[in-house]
Order: C-alpha cells, then sequence, then structure tokens
C-alpha cells in the first residue's frame, strides 16, 4: 500500500507515492488546465495501474478541495515545510518557485514554519514571468538552459510587470542583445524577485517546478549563496510533504 | 483539517443588535434626505475624523464621503466606478475611497438611490481634517468646485511623536478659524453651550464603543472586526448626537449578555488575531467566514480601536477637539504607534498579527516601513502581509491570500 500526495497547482499536477517507510516511490506530473478533478484523475489513475493506493489521498495547492476522491487538504507552504525538514533535518530558508507564486519559508531548527511570504499580486518572479516571455520568445524550456550555457555576460530586465518587460526585451534584441544573454537577465530578475521576499540567513533550499525545468536558475542562485541546494524531486516536495503531515506514525509519537 | 463530506460547524452568530444598527442608519440617512430634500436644515459635508461635533452643533445635517466610500466597496461596486475617475485625471494608486466615490458621482450613481435619495446630498459646506491623509482636500475641493460651494479646512501636522501644547494650540487655532465660514453658511452663530454639548455627547458616544471594542478582551471574544468594521457606523457618522449613544448602548448590554452566557463570535475561537490596516469591504462576509472555519478570531485591528476619542472633555470643547483629533493613531509617528499596538497585542491577548498592505492607501498600511519587523523582534508575536486594497478588488488575490491565511493560522497551531 501506498500513500499518496497531490499538489494541485495553478500550472501542474504533482503526484507522488509515498511507501512504509515514508521514502517517496514514484512520481508523476500532469498540466492542471482547467479542471483540478480531472487532472488529480490523471495522476491517481497513472499511479494505480501498478500500485494500490491508501485512501484519503493528501492534497495542497490552489486545487486541494477539488479531488475526485476522498482527500484530507492541507497547506502547501507548511507541507513543503515539512519535506524540506525531512530531507534536511535542520533551520533553513526555503524558496519556491512555482506557476503562479514565489514562496519563502523560514523552517526553524524544530522543523516549524517560522515565517513566510508570497510574492505580491503580479507575475513577476514566477513561472508565469517565464512562461509568457518563453512564448512571446517563441523559445523552450529546454532550450532556455542551452541559451543561458551560450551566455557571455548578463543584460539587466529592470520592469517587475510582464509586459513591460517584454517590451524592454523587444528594445534589447533591437539594440543587439543576444538571446543567450538576455535569458540569464530574465533568471537574474527573477532571482532579484525572490530574494526581495525576505532575508536569507541560513541555508537556503530552492523548489519549485520553476527551477526544475530551468536549472540554471539553481546555479545562478549559488553564485549568491554558495551553499544553496535545490534537493532531487524539488516538484514534488509539497506533495510528499502531506503525506507526511498526516502520517499516523508520527502522530503517536 | 478535516475529510471531505465532513465540515464542522464553524457558521458565525450573528449579533441581535444589526437590526437596531439597521434603524439608528437608516434614521440618519433619513434626515439627510429630509434636508436634502426641504432644504431646511444646511448639509455639511465631514472627513471621518473631521469636526463633527462642530458642524452638528451649528445645525448641520452632516454627510461623510468615507462613509459613502466603504459603502460602495461594501457593495461591490467600487471597480464600476474607479475607471470613471481614471478617466477624469485621478490615479489609480491614489485613494480608492476617493476614486471610487467621484467615479459614481460622475456616473450619477450612489447606493443612497435604494433609499430614494436622487443623488448623494448636496452640500452647502464642504469640510475636512487632513489628520487623515492628505487625499481627503483634494477630494473635497472636487466637490467644492463642482458645486460651487465653500470648503474649509483643519490642517494637522503628521508623523508627530510628541504631541506638543504648540501642535495642539495650532490645531486648536484653525478650529476657530473655520468658524465664521460655518456661522455664514449656517446662518446662525456660533453657539459655545451647543458645542460643549456635542462635544460632551461625542465622548460619551466614544467610551460606549470603546467598552464595546474592548468586550473583545474575553476569551473567547463577543465580537469580531467583521462585526466592528459594520457596528463602527454611527460612532463615524453619528459622533457628537444622542443617537450614536442610544446605539452603543443597546449593542453593549448584547455583548455583555453574551459574555454571561459565554457565546463567542467565532463558535470554536482557538486562534486571537490583530488586524493592522483597512478592512477588505469588498471581501468583508467572505473573510469573516473563513476566519471563522479556522476558528481563529480577529479580536481587534487599528482600523476599528484607534476611533476613540476619550479626550474629548465639554469643559474645554476646542483645546480637547484639538487634542483628541491629533492624537489618532493614523497621524502619529511609528514610534507612537509601535507603543499603542504592543499595548493593545497584549491587553486583547493576540497570537498572530495580519498586515493589509493597501495599495491605495499607504497611511493606513504600516508594514511600509519595517514596523513589522520590528514589533516582531519585540514581542515575537508572528505576522503575515497580505496585498489588496480597501475597495479595488482588482488589487487583491484573494486565492492566494486564502492560502497565506490558512498557512498562517497553521503556522500559529505549531506554535501552540
Amino acid at each position: 500500500m501506498f500513500r499518496l500526495g497531490i499538489d494541485l497547482g495553478s500550472s501542474y499536477t504533482k503526484g507522488v507515492l509515498v511507501d512504509e517507510n515514508d521514502r517517496m516511490a514514484a512520481f508523476h506530473v500532469v498540466k492542471t488546465g482547467y479542471d483540478f478533478k480531472k487532472s488529480s484523475g490523471k495522476v491517481i489513475s497513472h499511479f494505480a495501474e501498478h500500485h494500490e493506493i491508501e485512501y484519503p489521498v493528501y492534497s495542497c495547492g490552489y486545487g486541494r478541495e477539488q479531488v475526485g476522491v476522498s482527500f484530507v487538504p492541507n497547506s502547501e507552504l507548511i507541507a513543503l515545510a515539512k519535506a524540506v525538514y525531512e530531507v534536511y533535518g535542520r533551520s533553513c530558508s526555503i524558496i519556491d518557485i512555482g506557476g503562479q507564486d514565489t514562496k519563502f519559508i523560514k523552517v526553524n531548527a524544530n522543523g516549524q514554519v517560522d515565517k513566510f511570504k508570497m510574492n505580491r499580486k503580479c507575475a513577476a518572479g514566477t513561472g508565469s514571468f517565464l512562461e509568457e516571455i518563453a512564448f512571446r520568445l517563441d523559445v523552450t524550456p529546454e532550450e532556455f538552459t542551452e541559451f543561458a550555457s551560450e551566455a557571455t555576460q548578463e543584460v539587466k530586465i529592470n520592469s517587475y510587470c510582464t509586459v513591460f518587460a517584454i517590451s524592454e526585451i523587444v528594445g534589447m534584441i533591437k539594440d543587439g542583445a543576444t538571446l543567450p544573454n538576455i535569458i540569464i537577465g530574465i533568471y537574474q530578475s527573477i532571482i532579484l524577485r525572490s530574494v526581495e521576499l525576505s532575508l536569507v540567513e541560513d541555508t537556503l533550499v530552492i523548489t519549485g517546478g520553476i527551477p526544475a525545468m530551468h536549472p540554471t536558475i539553481v546555479d545562478l542562485f549559488k553564485q549568491r549563496y554558495p551553499d544553496a541546494d535545490s534537493p532531487e524531486h524539488a516538484q514534488y516536495l509539497a506533495a510528499y510533504g502531506c503525506v507526511l503531515l498526516n502520517n499516523k506514525h508520527q502522530k503517536e509519537v | 483539517m478535516s475529510e471531505k463530506g465532513t465540515p464542522d460547524k464553524t457558521e458565525l452568530v450573528k449579533l441581535k443588535s444589526a437590526g437596531d444598527l439597521r434603524n439608528t442608519m437608516d434614521a440618519y440617512f433619513s434626515r439627510l434626505k429630509e434636508a436634502a430634500e426641504t432644504r431646511k436644515r444646511k448639509i455639511a459635508w465631514c472627513t471621518s475624523v473631521g469636526p463633527a461635533e462642530l458642524l452638528y452643533s451649528m445645525g448641520f445635517e452632516v454627510y461623510f464621503p468615507e462613509n459613502h466610500g466603504a459603502m460602495l466597496g461594501a457593495g461591490k461596486n467600487a471597480d464600476k466606478y474607479i475607471p470613471t475617475a481614471v478617466a477624469h485625471g485621478y490615479s489609480p494608486d491614489i485613494c480608492s475611497y476617493l476614486t471610487s466615490d467621484i467615479g459614481a458621482f460622475l456616473q450619477n450613481e450612489t447606493p443612497l438611490q435604494k433609499s430614494g435619495f436622487a443623488s448623494v446630498p448636496k452640500p452647502d459646506i464642504l469640510v475636512f481634517n487632513t489628520n487623515q491623509c492628505r487625499e481627503v482636500e483634494d477630494w473635497f475641493n472636487f466637490y467644492a468646485r463642482h458645486f460651487n460651494v465653500p470648503v474649509v479646512g483643519i490642517h494637522t501636522p503628521l508623523s508627530i511623536t510628541e504631541l506638543t501644547p504648540e501642535i495642539v494650540k495650532s490645531v486648536e487655532d484653525q478650529y476657530h478659524r473655520i468658524i465664521p465660514e460655518l456661522g455664514k453658511v449656517a446662518d446662525r452663530k456660533f453657539d459655545m453651550d451647543r458645542f460643549r454639548e456635542a462635544v460632551g455627547l461625542s465622548h460619551d458616544g466614544c467610551v460606549l464603543w470603546k467598552e464595546v471594542l474592548q468586550k473583545a478582551k474575553n476569551i473567547p471574544s463577543p465580537i469580531n472586526f467583521f462585526d466592528s468594521a459594520i457596528h463602527m457606523g454611527p460612532i463615524v457618522v453619528m459622533r457628537g448626537t444622542q443617537h450614536a449613544i442610544d446605539y452603543y448602548k443597546i449593542l453593549l448590554k448584547e455583548l455583555e449578555e453574551r459574555v454571561e452566557t459565554n457565546i463567542s463570535a467565532v463558535p470554536k475561537e482557538k486562534f486571537r488575531i490583530y488586524w493592522e490596516g483597512m478592512p477588505l469591504w469588498y471581501k468583508l462576509s467572505s473573510m469573516a467566514k473563513l476566519f471563522a472555519k479556522l476558528d481563529t478570531c480577529i479580536v481587534a485591528s487599528t482600523y476599528c480601536n484607534s476611533w476613540v476619542f476619550d479626550d474629548l472633555d465639554p469643559a474645554d470643547p476646542f483645546g480637547s477637539s484639538a487634542l483628541a483629533y491629533s492624537k489618532l493613531f493614523i497621524v502619529r509617528s511609528d514610534t507612537v504607534k509601535e507603543q499603542v499596538l504592543q499595548q493593545l497585542f497584549e491587553d486583547f491577548s493576540v497570537q498572530g498579527i495580519i498586515y493589509h498592505e493597501s495599495k491605495t492607501c499607504t497611511r493606513n498600511s504600516n508594514n511600509l516601513f519595517g514596523m513589522q519587523h520590528r514589533l516582531n523582534k519585540q514581542t515575537g508575536i508572528p505576522y503575515l502581509e497580505i496585498n489588496g486594497d480597501l475597495n479595488d478588488p482588482r488589487c487583491f488575490s484573494e486565492e492566494q491570500s486564502i492560502i497565506a491565511i490558512e498557512t498562517f493560522v497553521d503556522q500559529l497551531a505549531g506554535r501552540t
């Protein structure tokens, strides 16, 4: 029997199976689209093909109440903090960059959330910013990474606003800036928007779908914070944390 | 946390006094309507912490555009009107009470039309005090130009740390200075005894309102912020009259009964939160339900708890008015505000603080200059910042804020 954690985010629905030893055993991600029940259903069906799932499932994210089977909803930030503490076992600062939100979470030495902050009400510093720019530049995430490796210098993107940032980029292209240098500028813009959420005073752990899809962002974070780390399966940690938060064994202790 | 299909019973318990509140407010608007229609009494427009006592003492019916702004917000109509004001050159980044109120006026719409008003009651004079913010002067100037009526005001210094006799004297002098114009419009002489009486009534109303708010010190609290934001109507618009006193006696009695019979505003109060900043008028009801579902009571707020002017003294009506309206939280420096807030956190057994950063009301957003960090260091009380606006729903991400609020309550739960 496996327990299932599902993180129903604005862009992607992430599922993780957790075994009896509280280890992540299998992963699946689908686009969320317009129907949370449909996307969570796809994740559940995928796992149910080869594994026996224990119900209820444990959910978090924007669609946490929109699961078609018996479920227990959780706060995605608390779940993420739980999972990160499970992995690192010490106090740390988490920056999670997702499709619609960027979050800062300070986890204390006991694994509790000391404080957290979410991005302001716009796309700056989130995956939506990157998606929109990629669409306008007609570049895929994989190509972003390839281009970024060819950068010779960083160009600076100033605008908070996605639309204005695109105008700014168009101007840069007109002035002869190269795509690799622009892409590094875009990545740095996301990093700057996320580190202004709060002070990073201890180990920085980078999670979320955007660093998973754009590993160059993690490298750039490491230039700023040398001991920064992005754990394996960083995109699935909130889903994993949902299961851990509801761990019966732990509750009995 | 609850499994699907087994929701907790967390419905809010409504205050029985709500009917009396409605009657009190209806009667106030009837008096205004009659004055607007018959022109038998003059109408003064006043800012929410302007010299209402002086105006009532001189026989004016008093109309408060800020109250109208809140009505537009609570009616979820502000975003219908703001674009019109913006098109007339008012920035969407300034006070959304102002932009929604002026926008509605330009569209010739007001929620008062439901009560039979043809439009907002035409002013004979406009009277402001800048203790709230500078916007009120620009706001009133718009209407003074439109109606071609006089506008007079009191300019209070901002960010006051030490409320010196010189500051109080300067405000007191300005009170005196506006009287001749008020007398001309009212067509009556200033009467010191009537002013003393109005100041005395205002004081008594404020003391009752304070007692109402202080009932929330009780654990569990019989009243929450969402109730107070609505039930503060009479102290805003009828300060200086017997009507406010009569209403708060009724409300206070109900709250005393609630405390005696252990009825709480939030049925299963587990957490007690302080709300710093303006209400989200267009989400008042859904926010009230959200916090109730989370077994969390917002027990005190800057918005409601700073509306107490108990320094008013009929023995010295001018001096005490100047003192009371310059002592107001919003007009004080961060040093003073932090002391006031710390005391409130202690008095109301606050476990967490929510700072609402209101996009168009920086004067009522106290997390803009690091206060949240300083108070957290001094008190250890955790805090959450949410972005929104008092009236403009376009500045508020509800889903994101719900996630943040739920997480904050989970965070508080983890600390107990």
